[in-house]
């Protein structure tokens, strides 16, 4: 069943915002777990900023104190003029949303519209320490129930298949943000090796993975055993094999997916060539801007096939 | 006149049932329900879009927890009226558009159709199906001391509202459960399925299962809640002017996934001016160039169809008693606000000798322009009036000073009567007779917030009410029989 190409471009990115917020916020609250484990070593401690890192986009003039933990969560959760915090995303989710409310459940929109008033009331309560998982927990929560209305209740047409390419490509991306950050984290840590088990072990909460991984290798936290696990593990369903061969089966359900499938495909063989012998460090970091690249190809596929009106 | 309570402060017999609960309660459980209908409507998205600073502000839609109540019986005659009226006017507006007989016969005068504003030239001599042009009405009643409803005026070009009917009636039942199980209150729920039946019969000859379409004017525009809402009660698609396209062989289609796809009906939002550029304004960005030629070639069905709006005006309501006199040879079952028309010298005299008790106004005029109250203005004002009215009688009309009914509202924590309005919503299939017709039961009752005002409009402080049309059966429905106790087998 087809989807009007406008309503479609506005699914598609409902869903990638809303996966942003809540990944977004899934590693805020991991990252000040973390950090909470590891005292600082010197007084120009710097990690709050590598979490600035993982979003690229946000601050690029520089302009934030990148030591200061209320500033930079401030910037990634609550700032209105911020366009990639959480705030924001919740707001364009509901936006787009908005204008296709005839195509989904009529509960996807009251979650929707339920978060987006409980962001704009209480998501600056954020900023505070005390209160950040429990609103963040909230934005986690509400992102995962509107998953579960369209799971039991939505058609299963186009504008679903919509939602699926925007929710495993944003989520795809966002696992090679979280890998190549930890591996480019290496570089300037270098003291603080000794924690490096406690390192890979917040990687993997931030994405949702660490009971799972355990669960799956049966043993302790291995730094190769965790990329390959997140990047290539076809079970898990952070994984950005898992997301890709999501976005696969979706396509597969799409009119005249050619193209894009070339995309996807290319996408497959970035991630499984760059990755080989990069188990740590630079190379890994790098081979992650190149999968990003090759996300961002297989995104600029989507649109030009399915989210653009042709000119006539 | 009070909605819901006699002189005496005792209820009308359709309104006991809730007054008792209203009474029993007290005003602070009231007030609690009121304030759980609110959340409903921030929780449920139901909103109006309002333009302030600049600026098109997303607004919770004003509610009044307390229900308007009309008798069953009464609303009948309402309904019937309704109909009647609405058959009337389609009868008059294909007549204007083929062999104008109700001018040639005298009784609607030429030149007030030569100076209609609404009147499409592109329109004439097109057959729209079932003879019917204003589908969709929302027709303005006031109701007057003695009781009586009047009409106030037709719209019969984008009318809305029916969006928040059925919203009110959803928000009232959590409100007031206990009420709507021991009292008939008739639904409101089958409006979009018939809206949806009647859509679908103008869809072109053999098409079997049409696409209907919603056309807005985008998000932006005050009613995009009602749009969005009508689109999902009918599963019908959400389009914006950008979203179709007329291709040379003058069918319509939209932009999809799997391509273009043909679209066989369109309930159009958006005004005929800005309907297509290739036959109206030419920078019109909202509708689709090539509409109008789809539409003449019998290749898409429009709602309501371009030119409709030419029976929509401030003279020809004048006429409408008239004009179902004329078409049905009926009188009307429901009234006009009786309108004088100073071009005959009888009505004028009326008027000149009436002044202080009318509201007078220029014909051509809108948005209150020139109007006169004849109970406010000085005797200047009235010398300055009577002078205008003989220099250009055709130019003026003249009503009686209605004033508005009243219904208990929650104000501040308590009842207090406040000026209501009514729209229904009516529904027109055929122009041959009412068999194909639909009228909400009851329809969208509107709120004038401030004391004695009688500004009921949301974007200018006016609230809304859920309007109930109570059957009294004169008794309990008919009794279901006891089961029979005792071992089954």
């Amino acid at each position: 069943m087809a989807v009007l190409t406008r309503a479609a471009d506005r699914i598609f990115w409902a869903a990638r915002y809303l996966e942003r917020a809540e990944d977004t916020s899934r590693l805020i609250v991991s990252f000040g777990d973390l950090f909470a484990d590891i005292p600082a070593t010197d007084d120009s401690d710097r990690r709050w900023g590598s979490l600035l890192a993982v979003f690229g986009a946000i601050d690029p003039a520089g302009e934030l104190d990148h030591t200061d933990e209320r500033a930079v969560v401030h910037a990634l959760v609550s700032e209105a003029t911020e366009p990639g915090s959480v705030r924001s995303s919740v707001a364009s989710a509901r936006n787009n949303l908005r204008t296709c409310r005839e195509l989904l459940p009529r509960e996807a929109w009251k979650v929707v519209n339920d978060l987006w008033r409980f962001s704009e009331e209480q998501i600056d309560r954020a900023d505070d320490r005390r209160f950040r998982g429990g609103v963040l927990g909230q934005v986690i929560d509400e992102s995962r129930r509107l998953d579960g209305v369209l799971q039991s209740s939505m058609l299963r047409n186009d504008a679903f298949e919509m939602w699926r390419l925007g929710r495993y490509l944003e989520r795809a991306d966002m696992t090679t943000r979280v890998v190549g950050v930890r591996a480019a984290g290496i570089m300037q840590a270098g003291d603080s090796l000794d924690y490096d088990e406690v390192h890979w072990m917040g990687v993997l909460r931030s994405l949702s993975a660490l009971q799972m991984y355990q669960r799956s290798m049966h043993g302790p936290i291995d730094p190769a055993l965790v990329v390959k696990f997140l990047l290539f593990d076809t079970r898990f369903p952070r994984s950005v094999s898992f997301c890709l061969d999501e976005i696969g089966r979706s396509l597969d359900q799409l009119h005249e997916p050619e193209a894009v499938c070339d995309a996807l495909d290319g996408a497959r063989a970035v991630l499984t060539s760059t990755t080989a012998d990069a188990a740590d460090g630079p190379d890994l970091d790098q081979a992650m801007d190149q999968v990003q690249q090759a996300l961002a190809s297989l995104g600029a596929a989507i649109t030009e096939r399915y989210l653009t009106v042709p000119d006539s | 006149m009070d909605e819901l309570l006699r002189t005496d402060g005792t209820p009308h017999d359709a309104s006991r049932s809730l007054w008792q609960l209203l009474e029993s309660i007290g005003p602070d459980e009231l007030s609690a329900r009121q304030a759980a209908t609110e959340l409903d409507i921030l929780t449920m998205g139901i909103t109006f879009t309002v333009y302030s600073d600049g600026e098109n502000i997303d607004r919770a839609w004003p509610f009044d927890v307390v229900p308007r109540v009309i008798d069953g019986a009464e609303w009948n005659q309402v309904e019937r009226g309704l109909k009647q009226r609405l058959v009337a006017i389609n009868r008059f507006i294909d007549d204007l558009y083929h062999d104008r007989q109700i001018i040639a016969d005298g009784v609607f005068p030429a030149d007030l159709l030569e100076d209609s504003v609404n009147f499409r030239p592109e329109c004439v001599g097109v057959d729209p199906p079932n003879g019917v042009w204003a589908h969709i009405s929302g027709s303005d009643l006031v109701r007057d001391d003695d009781g009586t409803f009047y009409v106030l005026e037709d719209n019969l070009r984008v009318p809305s509202g029916v969006s928040y009917v059925i919203e009110n009636r959803a928000v009232t039942k959590r409100a007031f459960p206990e009420l709507f199980v021991d009292q008939s209150i008739r639904p409101v729920d089958d409006y979009t399925d018939e809206l949806n039946k009647l859509l679908s019969s103008l869809a072109p000859d053999g098409v079997g299962s049409p696409t209907i379409a919603v056309l807005t004017p985008g998000v932006f525009n005050s009613a995009y809640f009602e749009h969005s809402f009508l689109a999902q009660r009918m599963g019908a698609e959400l389009v914006e002017g950008g979203d179709l396209v007329v291709d040379d062989d003058d069918c319509v289609y939209m932009h999809t996934t799997k391509g273009r796809e043909r679209v066989h009906v369109i309930y159009r939002r958006v005004d005929d001016l800005f309907l297509d550029p290739e036959a109206f304004r030419p920078d019109s960005m909202l509708g689709v160039a090539g509409l109008m030629r789809a539409w003449r070639a019998g290749n898409v069905g429009i709602a309501n169809a371009p030119g409709a709006g030419v029976a929509d005006d401030k003279c020809v309501y004048a006429w409408v008693p008239d004009i179902i006199r004329y078409y049905l040879g009926e009188e009307p079952l429901v009234a006009n606000v009786p309108t004088y028309r100073c071009m005959y010298p009888d009505e004028r005299d009326h008027v000149l000798s009436h002044l202080d008790e009318l509201v007078v106004k220029p014909a051509n005029e809108s948005g209150g322009y020139g109007i006169v109250i004849g109970d406010r203005a000085t005797e200047e004002e009235l010398a300055a009036c009577a002078t205008s009215i003989l220099e250009d009688p055709r130019n003026w009309v003249a009503q009686p000073i209605i004033s508005l009914s009243t219904a208990p509202t929650l104000i501040d924590g308590q009842l207090a009567p406040r000026h209501v309005d009514l729209r229904p919503f009516v529904l027109t299939g055929s122009s041959s007779g009412v068999g194909r017709s639909h009228v909400t039961a009851g329809g969208l009752t509107r709120v004038a917030l401030r004391e004695r005002s009688l500004i009921v409009n949301s974007s200018q402080g006016g609230g809304s009410k859920d309007t109930w049309i109570v059957d009294r059966h004169g008794g309990a429905p008919p009794a279901v029989p006891a089961q029979t106790q005792g071992d089954p087998s």
